[in-house]
């Protein structure tokens, strides 16, 4: 199913090391009082590449989400998008540049229809006021119908969000992090909670857009999900990085064994 | 499609959509240009009223329930739509009426000549909003009950500044505006305020501005990332519902001549805006205005009815609509299942 799409790049190869990253932490740290959640991480995706982000509970990895998505104001260390700073831009600033996330708990407008949430959720990068004072546009609601049939909940776009079941919802958040047409897709634990079956179709949908040039970063509990699709993985572990490699490289480590599967 | 949602999930959504066919969400209720006309053709049959021969006292109770509405409205986008449940908001109505009390009247430390009723109307919603800015900007931070204290303690805050600026305000004395009685104009001039606000609304809650600020309400972090300026939206909002709180204010004042800080900043406006809109349906387009008639025709009936117990009996009334009807009236015939009068009217609609 073909989505419009801005970037119609194959994905490049990752890790090249003349390559720019497309979002980088250096030295990030967030402390709640003594509590030290990330501490002096150093991140790096690069364009095109699929990532995973794994580590036990409080580990920091949702954390260090909120600080590269500048939910939450970081106490030291660098930002960088798309080769900017962006250590001190808010949320919607770093959204209108092509960050896209979701979220742990999952955020819809539960009021709202499914295609409104959609609808609102576009691209407000060159919204002017005279679009803000308008009903949104027909070319909106193509992509959003577009995104729906993509993520098949097509047939609930006109259903309340707050009555969909907790896969819908999921999958109505991705729709609605694609709806901007972002550059990188931050997805916050998109399998808990899923049925089996649609963790496939959640699969199948990110290995497509990353076929059509969209970066992803996964926090993941789910092994296998992360193997199948990550080239590179991250591991936290007290909110410092413990280890950084391939699925395989990952999934051997003495110190990961240990720390996450609990040896 | 291989992989559809489980179907059962799918059929009973279906299942009770099919139920009430006729009726759509709360949220888009008459929302499109119908409900448009309909409003239109009322402010039609409110504008050739007078003609009926009317007394000059109808032409009073006509204009006070068009303060009224357009109140209720005003709160409505920050407290029902934005989700921002302002405890204050009548502190914008005060400052519109002083405003216009201390420039019709040149009071002391303001260049003379005084200014026409004309020139100082905008001038009461342009301050309004203008101490929306000042007031917003630190308040709209503040989430659910902190704001709406924020907010009642600026009322309360200013209620006090203006008795105590007594070379400008007069204080505690109040001011007197010149007497001017033209009932018919003030009729027409609030029908028209009224028309523009309510119209102003249903234009809003159509726009992408609109939907954005109940983005707003339903989760404001998600909408912030997802690319909405949230701060902007807000004080916009804020400030639009502040600009015809004054100019009502600037009016009411005009009308009653008189004005003093515990008249026009009291903690009871804001209730009745309030319960006006949530009464109507909160965050709804014809909500608010249905609950304002509604409140107001209450109001007299008990007071007529029950003088000694008309206060109690509204309060009870409240108690109720609150328990049964949470959602308002609107809001109860948009989504029956979601309140229990809803859902007994739903079962009283299926046995017949």
């Amino acid at each position: 199913m073909a989505i419009e799409n801005a970037n119609g790049l194959p994905p490049s190869t990752p890790m090249a090391s003349d390559q720019q990253p497309l979002l980088e932490g250096r030295t990030v740290s967030k402390y709640f009082g003594g509590l030290a959640a990330v501490n002096n991480v150093d991140f790096a995706v690069y364009p095109g590449e699929i990532v995973g982000l794994i580590g036990p509970n409080g580990s920091g990895k949702t954390t260090l989400f909120d600080c590269l998505s500048r939910l939450q104001k970081i106490d030291g260390g660098k930002i960088t998008f798309k080769g900017r700073d962006v250590t001190r831009a808010r949320p919607y600033q770093v959204a209108r540049m092509g960050l896209s996330r979701t979220f742990q708990s999952v955020r819809v407008y539960r009021k709202m229809t499914v295609l409104r949430n959609m609808l609102i959720s576009h691209q407000w990068r060159n919204t002017s006021l005279l679009h803000m004072l308008r009903p949104s546009p027909a070319s909106t609601a193509r992509r959003a119908h577009q995104l729906l049939d993509f993520l098949q909940i097509e047939h609930l776009a006109h259903e309340d969000a707050g009555h969909l079941s907790g896969g819908q919802r999921r999958l109505l958040e991705i729709g609605m992090a694609l709806m901007p047409d972002p550059e990188i897709l931050l997805l916050d634990e998109a399998t808990s909670g899923v049925n089996p079956t649609l963790i496939e179709t959640i699969k199948d949908r990110i290995r497509t857009l990353n076929q059509q040039g969209k970066t992803f970063l996964l926090i993941e509990h789910n092994i296998n999900f992360i193997a199948d699709l990550c080239s590179r993985v991250y591991v936290l572990n007290y909110g410092e990085k413990l280890a950084e490699g391939t699925p395989q490289e990952i999934l051997q480590n003495e110190a990961v064994i240990d720390a996450y599967f609990g040896a | 499609m291989t992989t559809a949602p489980p179907a059962d999930k799918n059929g009973n959504e279906t299942g009770k959509k099919a139920r009430f066919p006729s009726l759509a969400p709360v949220h888009s209720l008459l929302a499109g240009w119908a409900g448009l006309a309909l409003w239109l053709l009322l402010l039609l049959l409110l504008a050739l009223y007078p003609y009926t021969g009317v007394s000059s006292l109808a032409l009073l109770v006509g204009s006070q329930i068009f303060v009224l509405v357009t109140l209720a409205s005003n709160w409505n986008l920050i407290g029902g739509m934005t989700g921002y449940v302002d405890f204050g908001h009548a502190v914008f109505f005060g400052v519109g009426a002083y405003i216009m009390a201390i420039l019709v009247t040149g009071a002391p430390l303001l260049i003379s000549p005084q200014w026409g009723f004309w020139q100082a109307l905008p001038a009461s919603g342009a301050a309004a909003a203008l101490f929306a800015l000042l007031i917003g900007l630190p308040t709209l931070r503040l989430k659910g009950p902190y704001f709406s204290i924020a907010m009642l303690g600026t009322l309360v805050a200013m209620r006090e500044i203006v008795r105590v600026s007594r070379p400008i305000t007069g204080g505690g004395i109040g001011l007197n505006l010149p007497p001017v009685l033209n009932r018919i104009g003030d009729y027409y001039l609030m029908l028209a305020i009224m028309g523009l606000v309510v119209s102003l609304i249903w234009w809003i809650q159509r726009s992408e501005f609109g939907q954005s600020l109940i983005a707003i309400r339903e989760d404001e972090v998600g909408a912030e990332m997802r690319g909405i300026n949230t701060t902007l939206h807000k004080i916009a909002a804020f400030m639009i519902a502040a600009f015809f709180t004054g100019i009502v204010g600037g009016f009411w004042a005009w009308q009653n001549t008189f004005i003093d800080p515990d008249g026009v900043f009291v903690e009871t406006r804001t209730v009745e805006m309030v319960m006006m809109s949530m009464l109507g349906g909160l965050g709804t387009v014809w909500g608010p205005p249905l609950g304002a008639v509604a409140i107001y025709l209450l109001q007299n009936l008990l007071w007529s009815n029950l003088f000694e117990l008309h206060l109690l009996a509204l309060g009870v009334l409240l108690v109720l609509i609150v328990l049964f009807m949470p959602e308002g009236i609107l809001g109860t015939l948009g989504d029956r299942s979601s309140t229990s009068l809803g859902r007994l009217l739903a079962r009283f609609g299926r046995n017949r």
